[in-house]
Order: C-alpha cells, then sequence, then structure tokens
C-alpha cells in the first residue's frame, strides 16, 4: 500500500485547471520530485494535499485513508508537515519557539516539547540560532527552521516546496545533505523545485508537471532524456522567454 | 520548600536587588490602604487594577492572537448587567451573579467569536464594532433591563458575601487587585504553555501555523473564551462598586477603545504591557478628569490617540519594548 | 408616508456613497482601513461651520475650499503616518489610523466643545414640494452635489491617465511598478482624494445635519457597511451599495423601529463579510 496515493485530482481557478486529472502514488521510504515550469500548478497540487484547497475532483489517501477536503492542521496531525515556497517562519518569535510550535503537535507540554524542539535544531544545524529572532535571519537560515519546524512534528511525509531555490551553491550543498539525512531517519520526502539539476541527483523518481497536467514520471535519467518533458521545460518556452 | 524556591530564582537568574525591590513594591501594594486612606488614591488604584484587568483580557486575544478587537465593551458590560439583574430581580447573590456573568459573557463570545474569526485582520476588527453597536443598542432599547435609563443595583449590607462596601473602599481595592493578579497568572499560564505559543503563532502567520498542526479557530476561541471571562468579572466589579450602570458606561465603543488602548500603550503580546499601559493611562485621564474639569473634555483622550499613533508608527512593542531594547543596551 | 421616508433614504444615501468612495480608494490602493475617515468628514463641517460662522462664507462656497482642504489633510496624514507604517504588522496599522481618529475627534471635542451646532441660515434652506412629497432643499442639494463628486471620482479613476495609475496600482504594485508608475505618489492621491471625499460629504452635510465632535462616528461605521457591501475597493460598488444602505436604513427604522436602523445595517454588514466577502461587486 502506498503511503500517498492521489487520485484523479483536479482543482480550477476559474477557469483556469491548475490540477488536472492528477493521479500520484509515493512509496513509504522514497525521495519523489516533482518538477515543472512556472505555473505548472505544483504549489497548488501541494496546496491540495496538505489541505489549504479543497480538490474540485478525486481523492487524496494517505497511509490508507482517505483525507481529501481536512484542514491542513488535521492533515498535519495525521502525519503531514510541509514547507512553503515563500519562506513562512513565525518572524516576532525566536528559533527555538517556532520549532516548538510544531513539537507541540505531539507533545503537550512544553517541557518536552522544548527538549523535542532542540534535538531537531541541533538536526538541522540551526542550534546555535536559536534564540534570535526568525524574522532576522538570511534566507538560507530560515528555510532550515522552516524545516525543522515541519519535522518536529514527526511526519511521515514531508513536502518541501523549493527548498533549494535561491540558495547559493554551498548551502545548496548542505540543503541537499540534510534531504539526505531525513530520509535516512525513514521519513518519505516529496519535493518540488524547478531547476532539474538539483533534483535530479536526489530524487529516487521524478513527477513531470506542465500545465496542470503530468506529461512524465520515471527515474531521473528518464526523465532527462525525455522527448516530451524536454519539449515542455527546456524546450520552446524557456527558449522564447531567454 | 524554602529550598525549591531559592533553587526556582537561581534558575531564573533574579539578581538579588530585583527581588528585594519586587517584595518591597508588593508590600506597599498590599499595604496602600492603610497608607493612603483618602478615597480618591484608593479609587484611583481601583481603577487601574479594574482597567489592568480589562487590558490583560484584550491582550490574550489582541496581543497574543493579534485578533484585534473593538468590541470587549460587549463582554464587560454583559458582566455588569448580569449581575445586577439577577440581583435585582431575584435576589441572586452578586458572587453568583459575577460567575452568571461571566458565563453569558463565555457563552456569548463564543456565538461571536465562530462565524467572525473566518474573518482577518481589518475585517475582523470591524466585525467587532458592528457586533458591539448592534449590543449597545438592543440594550439601550430593552427596557426590561432599563434601557438606557440604566439599572441601579440594589443597596445591600455592608459585608464581603454580599460584594458590598458603603464606608470604605478597601474592600474593592483587595477584590479589584485579587482579579488583576489571577489575570495576570493566567496569562502567564498560557504564555508558557502549548496555548500560548499556539496564539503567537497565529498571529504571526495563521496559515503557516495550521500547517504544523495548530487548530486556529479552537485556539482562537480560547483566547476569546478566557477574555470574555476575564472582562464579565470586571463588569461585575464596575456594577458592585459604583452601584449604578447604564449602556452608555458599560457598553459604549469608547469604553471598547479605552480598554484596547491600554495594552497597546504598555506593550501588546507581553504579560505586564496591560498593568503598565492602566498604570499611566488611567491616572493621566483621572486627573484631567478632575483638574481640567468639563472644559478639558476630550484633551486626554486627544493625548491617547496621539499616543497611539506615535506608538503604532514608531514603537509597535508599546513600552515594554523601550524597557527591553534598553536593557539590552545597558547589558 | 412610505415614498416621503424613501427620498430622504434615497438622498442620504448618496451621501453614503461619497464618504465610502473615499474610503474604498484608500482601501483599495493602499490596503489600508482609514478609521479616521469619519473624522475627515468632520474635520470638513467643523471647517464649512467656521467659515460660515467666522467669515460669513455660505456653505455653497466652502464646498471647494474645504474640499481641497480635507484634500491635502489625506495627504499630510499619508506622508507623515501612513508612509511609515505600510509593510508594519497589521496590527500597527489599524491602531495608526485609528489614533489619528481618537485624537482628531478630541481635539475637536477639547477645541471646539461638544455642542451640537447648527448652521442656521445657509443659503439654500427651505423644503420643495413634488407631487405632495416634501423634499429639504439642502438635502437634495447636498444629495445631487454628492452624487456628482461620486461622477467625477470615478470619471477620473477610469478617464484620466494618472487615474488608471491608480487603479493598476491597487491592481498589482509590483507590476504597475514595472510599468514606471511611482506608487508611493499613487498611494498619496488615493489619500488625498479619500480625504478630499470626506470633506466634501462633510460640506454638503453641514448645510443641514447637526455637527458635532463625533458626527463622524456614525458616517464611518455606515461607510464600512457600504464598501463591505460593493465590493473592497469598488467604486460602482459603493455608490450603489451606499443608495441600498440609505434605504434600508429608513425602511428597517419605519418597519421594525426606529432605534433598530444602525442594528439592521450592522447586520448587514456582519452578514455580508461573512457570507460573502467579495461583496456584491468587484474592484473598480
Ligand atoms: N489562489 C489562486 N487563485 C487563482 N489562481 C491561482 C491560485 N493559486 C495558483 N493559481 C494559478 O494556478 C496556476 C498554478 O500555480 P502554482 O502556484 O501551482 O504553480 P507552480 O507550479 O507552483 O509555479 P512556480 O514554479 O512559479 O511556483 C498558476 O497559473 C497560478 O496563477
Ligand atoms: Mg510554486
Amino acid at each position: 500500500m502506498p503511503l500517498l496515493e492521489v487520485n484523479n485530482l483536479t482543482k480550477r481557478f476559474g477557469g483556469l485547471v491548475a490540477n488536472d486529472r492528477i493521479n500520484i502514488e509515493i512509496e513509504e521510504g522514497e525521495i519523489v520530485g516533482l518538477i515543472g515550469p512556472n505555473g505548472a500548478g505544483k504549489t497548488t497540487l501541494f496546496n491540495c494535499i496538505a489541505g489549504f484547497y479543497t480538490p474540485d475532483e478525486g481523492s487524496v489517501c494517505f497511509a490508507g485513508e482517505e483525507i481529501t477536503g481536512f484542514p491542513p492542521e488535521r492533515v498535519c496531525k495525521r502525519g503531514i508537515a510541509r514547507t512553503f515556497q515563500l519562506v513562512r517562519v513565525f518572524k516576532g518569535m525566536t528559533v527555538l519557539d517556532n520549532v516548538m510550535v510544531g513539537a507541540f503537535s505531539r507533545i503537550p507540554d512544553a517541557d518536552g516539547a522544548r527538549e523535542k524542539a532542540l534535538e531537531v535544531l541541533e538536526f538541522v544545524g540551526e542550534l546555535e540560532n536559536k534564540d534570535l529572532l526568525a524574522g532576522g535571519l538570511t534566507v538560507a537560515h530560515k528555510k532550515r527552521v522552516e524545516m525543522a519546524r515541519a519535522l518536529a512534528t514527526d511526519p511521515r511525509l514531508l513536502m518541501l516546496d523549493e527548498a533549494i531555490a535561491g540558495l547559493n551553491p554551498k548551502e545548496t550543498e548542505e540543503a541537499v545533505e540534510l534531504i539526505g539525512e531525513i530520509r535516512r531517519k525513514g521519513i518519505t520526502i516529496f519535493l518540488v523545485e524547478h531547476v532539474m539539476s538539483v533534483i535530479m541527483p536526489i530524487s529516487d523518481r521524478i513527477i513531470v508537471l506542465d500545465y496542470g497536467k503530468i506529461i512524465a514520471e520515471g527515474l531521473p535519467q528518464e526523465i532527462a532524456t525525455n522527448e516530451k518533458v524536454i519539449k515542455a521545460y527546456l524546450g520552446e518556452r524557456y527558449r522564447a522567454a531567454s | 520548600m524554602t529550598d525549591t524556591l531559592r533553587q526556582r530564582l537561581i534558575r531564573q537568574r533574579l539578581p538579588w536587588p530585583a527581588i528585594v525591590a519586587g517584595g518591597l513594591v508588593g508590600l506597599f501594594i498590599l499595604a496602600f490602604p492603610f497608607l493612603f486612606t483618602r478615597p480618591f488614591p484608593q479609587h484611583l488604584m481601583i481603577l487601574i487594577f479594574l482597567y489592568g484587568v480589562l487590558g490583560q483580557a484584550w491582550n490574550l486575544l489582541g496581543g497574543y492572537a493579534g485578533q484585534v478587537s473593538f468590541g470587549h465593551a460587549i463582554f464587560f458590560g454583559i458582566g455588569a448587567y448580569t449581575s445586577t439583574i439577577l440581583l435585582s430581580r431575584w435576589n441572586v447573590n452578586p458572587w453568583l451573579g459575577m460567575l452568571a456573568g461571566a458565563a453569558v459573557a463565555v457563552l456569548v463570545s463564543i456565538i461571536i467569536g465562530y462565524p467572525c474569526f473566518r474573518l482577518r485582520g481589518h475585517y475582523f476588527a470591524i466585525a467587532t464594532i458592528a457586533a458591539g453597536e448592534i449590543i449597545r443598542l438592543i440594550f439601550v432599547n430593552w427596557d426590561w433591563i432599563g434601557g438606557a435609563r440604566g439599572l441601579f443595583v440594589p443597596m445591600l449590607d455592608e459585608s464581603l458575601l454580599n460584594f458590598q462596601f458603603h464606608t470604605t473602599k478597601a474592600p474593592y481595592y483587595y477584590i479589584a487587585l485579587t482579579l488583576l493578579v489571577a489575570s495576570i497568572l493566567v496569562t502567564r499560564w498560557v504564555e508558557r504553555s502549548r496555548p500560548g505559543y499556539y496564539l503567537m503563532a497565529i498571529r504571526e502567520d495563521t496559515d503557516a501555523a495550521r500547517s504544523v498542526g495548530v487548530d486556529a479557530t479552537r485556539y482562537k476561541l480560547f483566547a476569546m473564551i478566557i477574555s470574555a471571562f476575564f472582562a464579565a468579572l470586571g463588569g461585575t466589579l464596575y456594577a458592585q462598586y459604583l452601584l449604578y450602570i447604564d449602556p452608555d458606561s458599560v457598553l459604549p465603543l469608547a469604553l471598547s477603545v479605552r480598554i484596547c488602548l491600554i495594552p497597546v500603550l504598555g506593550g501588546t503580546g507581553t504579560l505586564w504591557g496591560p498593568l503598565i499601559g492602566a498604570a499611566i493611562l488611567i491616572p493621566m485621564a483621572e486627573f484631567t478628569r478632575v483638574y481640567l474639569g468639563g472644559g478639558g473634555g476630550g484633551i486626554h483622550l486627544a493625548v491617547y490617540g496621539a499616543l497611539i499613533m506615535l506608538i503604532a508608527v514608531f514603537e509597535p512593542g508599546g513600552i515594554m519594548s523601550l524597557v527591553k531594547r534598553f536593557r539590552k543596551r545597558r547589558t | 408616508m412610505l415614498s416621503q421616508l424613501l427620498i430622504s433614504g434615497f438622498l442620504m444615501g448618496l451621501i453614503f456613497s461619497l464618504v465610502a468612495v473615499g474610503l474604498t480608494l484608500i482601501w483599495g490602493v493602499v490596503e489600508i482601513v482609514n478609521f479616521a475617515h469619519g473624522a475627515f468628514l468632520m474635520l470638513g463641517m467643523y471647517a464649512t461651520y467656521w467659515l460660515y460662522r467666522l467669515l460669513s462664507i455660505d456653505p455653497l462656497f466652502a464646498l471647494p475650499i474645504c474640499t481641497i482642504l480635507l484634500f491635502f489633510v489625506g495627504i499630510v496624514t499619508y506622508r507623515l503616518m501612513i508612509r511609515r507604517v505600510l509593510t508594519a504588522p497589521m496590527v500597527a496599522q489599524i491602531f495608526s489610523t485609528f489614533g489619528l481618529m481618537v485624537f482628531l475627534e478630541n481635539m475637536a471635542h477639547f477645541l471646539w466643545s461638544s455642542d451640537y451646532r447648527l448652521i442656521k441660515e445657509p443659503l439654500v434652506h427651505g423644503r420643495l414640494e413634488v407631487f405632495g412629497l416634501f423634499i429639504s432643499k439642502p438635502q437634495l442639494v447636498a444629495a445631487a452635489g454628492a452624487m456628482v463628486a461620486t461622477g467625477l471620482v470615478y470619471w477620473f479613476v477610469t478617464r484620466t491617465q494618472t487615474g488608471r495609475a491608480l487603479q493598476a496600482t491597487a491592481e498589482d504594485k509590483e507590476a504597475a511598478a514595472l510599468m514606471g508608475i511611482n506608487s508611493d505618489r499613487m498611494f498619496a492621491l488615493a489619500w488625498g482624494i479619500g480625504g478630499a471625499c470626506a470633506g466634501a460629504a462633510g460640506v454638503l452635510l453641514a448645510n443641514f445635519y447637526f455637527i458635532f465632535p463625533k458626527v463622524g462616528d456614525i458616517f464611518n461605521l455606515t461607510a464600512f457597511v457600504v464598501v463591505a457591501l460593493g465590493g473592497f475597493g469598488s467604486i460602482p460598488g459603493a455608490f450603489i451599495a451606499g443608495i441600498i444602505i440609505g434605504l434600508v436604513q429608513v425602511l428597517g427604522g419605519h418597519l421594525v423601529a426606529p432605534a433598530f436602523k444602525s442594528v439592521i445595517v450592522f447586520i448587514i454588514y456582519l452578514v455580508v463579510v461573512i457570507a460573502r466577502p467579495q461583496g456584491l461587486f468587484g474592484k473598480f
């Protein structure tokens, strides 16, 4: 039984079909990459899975149970955590408090949550910033705090929306390493990225979205050579834009 | 026992001078009615405590959870009216009336909060104004509860049980102080436990908070309920203290505004902000009222307004954030 | 009786429209709610009153003076205050204009006392009789003036180049900036026009309405309702919703009880924002 199962999911905004009959299965322990040009519908799909949007059609099942239309907080309780494309830390709270908010989802008492948060902060390498206000950090640090906040909820599936975009080469390397370590903890990862060179080496499997539809799915090396993908993704539009 | 207290103090690394100063302030506050026996200073302190409670009530919802309410007079008024009606119609003891008032206020807060919490920011603030005005107008036009003429609280014998004292203000002083301490302790508990973290997360970014499992509506309601509860207790205290209430004194928009100005001045989302705000604003208001009389009408509120603008623009954290900055510079 | 009420409701509604147009313009362009909007209107009324009392200038001639005055009050408010809270937390935004309202109202109370004042003999006074209905002339003039002013603002926003720039800023700041539109100037302009609308409405009202420090409150609250009903940022929406609210007020007052006419209006606000947040019409 797959951990996450998206069946025939459709999401429309007025006349625009942002997600068109999407079918996805993700097995426990996998790292699955979701790529596609700007506006392909990647974030929309994340929002549908995480409960921020209600799909117009289709269903989302997690660990064998249907969670379609659940509000985000319930989805989180089931074991799905996410980060946001434009980082959304709690700016006016310290790094530690940010992560404690995540930890509280499983641990009701403050001391326990603090302990858990410190553990996670150490894991992502943000322990020394724990007392700083999250709003004052650089983007790279904010992204890690956001990831820590999500990890503190003890997810089975972690969804990362462009966790790497906008980082410099060194930060990128660290982020990739961190993703590897998260996977080693047994957490399944579903990540969006629109820079192919980053996502290829870390993903077990890649799904390509274009204009709301899945146009290809497979191993990274297959995707890299797939006609359709090259055309949609690197092809005409890319050249026209540059 | 003393040992654990000492350990706790050591853990918090409070310097001894601070502890001594705190103890002295505490003693001074406890002894105040004996040191200042004239009515005016006691009256002033009672008002500071009362507004400290109201400000703290507002602070839980507006400061910690970031849901700005311009309708807190609703709960204050409901507290005042419930106990007064119960007492004058059915002779119910004011203390029971106080609890009943808090219960009714909590109920009303849920009825208002549940639909309104779908609104964000400005829309919520305006909705609370609308709700407040609706309730005020209903009270003004409801003859059974006195309408615009208001209600006199029936005179009872002077005793703690009767919650009435005619020859001295000191008992009111201690009741107000108890309420204040209770509101501060509850806020402190909230601040340091899961609900407090959740409320702050909701204030900072509601969607992000929901993504890590925060049931935003539920916790906003939680804040609203505690908030309404304390505001209503304050309402009964006010009614028993002044022995007369009418919609213009316990339900006007101006009161809602005064309630929120207090924590805004002192520092929203901080434990001590409301008390600091009350300790500054209330004496200011009372002195201008006493010394300028009717002719000075409005000037203290004009100064409030200017203060609020200045704070919003230059120091959104209020006086508490000034204090914090000052401390940081010293160390 | 009923048609008499409907007429006065309609005429009042046109003034609500004008007040709300100013509010909705600021809201739409700058994305900040001006809680001091009613206070601006109150300033317009007092300015009219003092021009009349001290310089014997009739409200009719005070109209351009006060409108321009409040235009600058709007701009100054933006330049000195709003600009500093544009990126601040929303709570700070709410309190900045809210503090301004408290300040202006109470300054008015302090300077001019809380007495109710009335302009006793304006140039336009008395009433007309049409088909057995009485229409107060100052109210008619005020409504006509409000309608013209609303029309002018609409014309300005949709037909002139500056107005289109304003509209573009409201739709998308970044895109407008890319097109070379200076959003700071557009914001200031929106505040100026917003203030001018409130000021003009104040002058028109001063012809027949009591003048006191808190007179703006009820117009402010009504304007929130009108803006919500018309759709945040929509000028035609505010125009139509203003008339609707004017009619609802008198009808509600007539059918339920005069005391409850504002209750009905506030209930409309709550129902509209909770059930249909986008209002009855879209933006602009
Ligand atoms: N809330 C919304 N309302 C209306 N349209 C929306 C909404 N959210 C997304 N869209 C539209 O849906 C389409 C898909 O957007 P989405 O953000 O999912 O793309 P994406 O693949 O994440 O793109 P990017 O790489 O730029 O992040 C876009 O055309 C976008 O404009
Ligand atoms: Mg995206």
